[in-house]
């Protein structure tokens, strides 16, 4: 395989969090612990329960045009892993590279001010995604068309019902073609009507050669979709090859739970 | 340290338009509903100002020899108001934007940075009310004006600075939003803002040296109302004080900031 053709390079990547214990420190029980010596080993073996590894040790490569889906039971890590070749997130270990602009669509409406209006909201969230102000000018006319807000460009995004709201950012995040494409369970969006019509655009998006990561607990558009899957078990690979074998396995697995 | 300038320069370049964004944002969410709206800016400084010139200068007698004492508060309000207003909205920034720290990849600077940078608009607003004050006052204006800028800017470095300090302890520590509340309060009396510097004991007026705030403000009172240049060790300490708080604030935050998302 040609070395260029490689877009994303995930090298033995690791992710730690830890549950709760971190997620407040308390002034009294800190000074406690200090002089509690018994309690300082306790909370020595607590602190190593605490650790979750969301992530252990995943590899694998990406090749330019590859659509990857990647499945798993709740909690196996999917999310995570994204998060991580998105940036978002700095693994605990390993190394990551990716060639090209990615488009992180994980949660979508990053931003949006409530109290703004969605002319503003657009232009806030198009920053966010790291648009330039000259490419939002542009495609203004296709986001409000597709996403259906005409009439409401100048009503603050409060006053939007949720589905509308969700319209609104599907409409954003989708308007670049970008080089890599990360996707994590967005295609219910709104109702059917507007359901079909991303689905379309994600579609029309996949096969303008696009390289797509792609999450969803659907098998039916796992299959459809993608050429490669990743199978995520407790943040381990189980399996990574060919879409069909590999849904074939997981569902025999999901089964027999 | 040319790369280090460098990647400064990239990054400004590529997040400028966020950064025109977030802090246009700010000015659109603060004055919503709001019948008067940026007027605000002007009058809020100026009824602080009234209010605290009725209560020092006929309730408490105070005068200051030689000049007048409205231009006096007047100009340790404008600076101190900045500095407590940023100093409060960087701390919480990063905090309050958790759910974009999550989402996607922004730096995470920019959080501060653009609430002093909205600040720092306002402060530009509200020297129309100093200037006024100045002017009606005729206590008029002198080539030395031009100087002032060159405080500004260490103003904001040092708020800046402040900024990142405190909003990367109030990540890991929310209690310290508490703990800058009455600290911001202290501050406020140790800053010869509404009091003369010389009826502080001499004893103690080594302490209220080390406030960097003392020197902003020594500088620009040097300038509006005795219209003097300032001393060469005026320059020096704003200049010492706000480059090394910068310094220190961007490396604490620097150092920590990819450990943020573990404490959301």
């Amino acid at each position: 395989m040609d070395k260029k053709d490689i877009m994303i390079k995930v090298e033995n990547i690791s992710m730690r969090f830890n549950l709760g214990i971190e997620k407040g420190f308390s002034l009294k029980q800190g000074f406690i612990n200090f002089f509690d010596f018994k309690k300082r080993k306790e909370n020595k073996n607590l602190k190593k329960k605490n650790e979750f590894w969301a992530l252990k040790d995943v590899t694998f490569e990406v090749n330019k045009g590859e659509v990857i889906g990647f499945i798993g039971s709740n909690g196996a890590g999917k999310s995570t892993l994204l998060k991580v070749v998105a940036g978002v997130m700095k693994p605990t270990k390993g190394k990551i590279e990716a060639y090209g602009n990615i488009c992180p669509m994980i949660e979508l409406g990053a931003g949006f001010d409530p109290q703004l209006t969605a002319r503003e909201n657009i232009y806030l969230n198009g920053a966010v995604l790291g648009y330039s102000k000259e490419l939002i000018n542009s495609k203004f006319e296709e986001i409000v068309e597709f996403s259906e807000l005409r009439d409401f460009l100048d009503v603050p995004i409060q006053n939007f019902s949720s589905g509308m709201t969700a319209r609104l950012a599907f409409s954003i995040a989708t308007i670049v073609d970008p080089e890599i494409l990360i996707v994590d369970e967005i295609l219910s969006v709104g109702d059917i009507a507007f359901q079909k019509k991303s689905l379309a655009k994600m579609m029309e998006m996949i096969k303008g050669g696009t390289t797509v990561l792609f999450v969803s607990h659907s098998l039916t558009q796992i299959k459809e979709l993608c050429d490669k899957a990743v199978w995520l078990e407790h943040g381990v690979v189980q399996d990574i090859g060919d879409c069909k074998e590999i849904c074939k396995k997981y569902e025999k697995f999901a089964n027999s739970k | 340290m040319t790369n280090f300038i460098k990647n400064i320069s990239y990054s400004l370049k590529k997040y400028k338009f966020l950064m025109c964004q977030l802090v246009s944002r700010d000015f659109k969410v603060k004055y919503k509903r709001s019948a008067l709206g940026i007027v605000w800016s002007l009058l809020y400084p100026l009824l602080t100002m009234s209010v605290m010139a009725l209560v020092f200068s006929h309730m408490f007698k105070m005068s200051l020899p030689g000049v007048n004492y409205l231009v006096y508060l007047m100009s340790g309000l404008v600076i101190f108001n900045y500095f407590s207003e940023a100093s409060n909205l960087a701390m919480s920034s990063v905090v309050g934007n958790f759910s974009l720290i999550n989402k996607v990849y922004i730096p995470k600077y920019i959080f501060p940075l653009s609430k002093c940078l909205f600040v720092g608009i306002n402060f530009l607003l509200t020297l129309i009310p100093l200037y006024a004050i100045i002017f009606l006052t005729g206590t008029g204006v002198n080539i030395y004006h031009l100087l002032l800028p060159f405080a500004f800017i260490c103003l904001f470095m040092f708020t800046l600075g402040m900024g990142f300090i405190l909003s990367t302890i109030s990540v890991f520590l929310r209690d310290m939003f508490y703990i800058y509340g009455v600290m911001i309060t202290l501050w406020t009396y140790m800053t010869p803002i509404m009091y003369d510097f010389a009826m502080i004991p001499e004893q103690l007026q080594f302490i209220f040296k080390l406030n960097p705030l003392f020197w902003i403000i020594y500088f620009v009172r040097d300038i509006i109302l005795y219209n003097q240049v300032p001393g060469l060790n005026v320059w020096v300490y704003c200049i010492v004080f706000s480059v090394g708080f910068l310094l220190i604030g961007m490396i604490i935050f620097k150092k920590n900031q990819d450990k943020f998302i573990y404490y959301v």
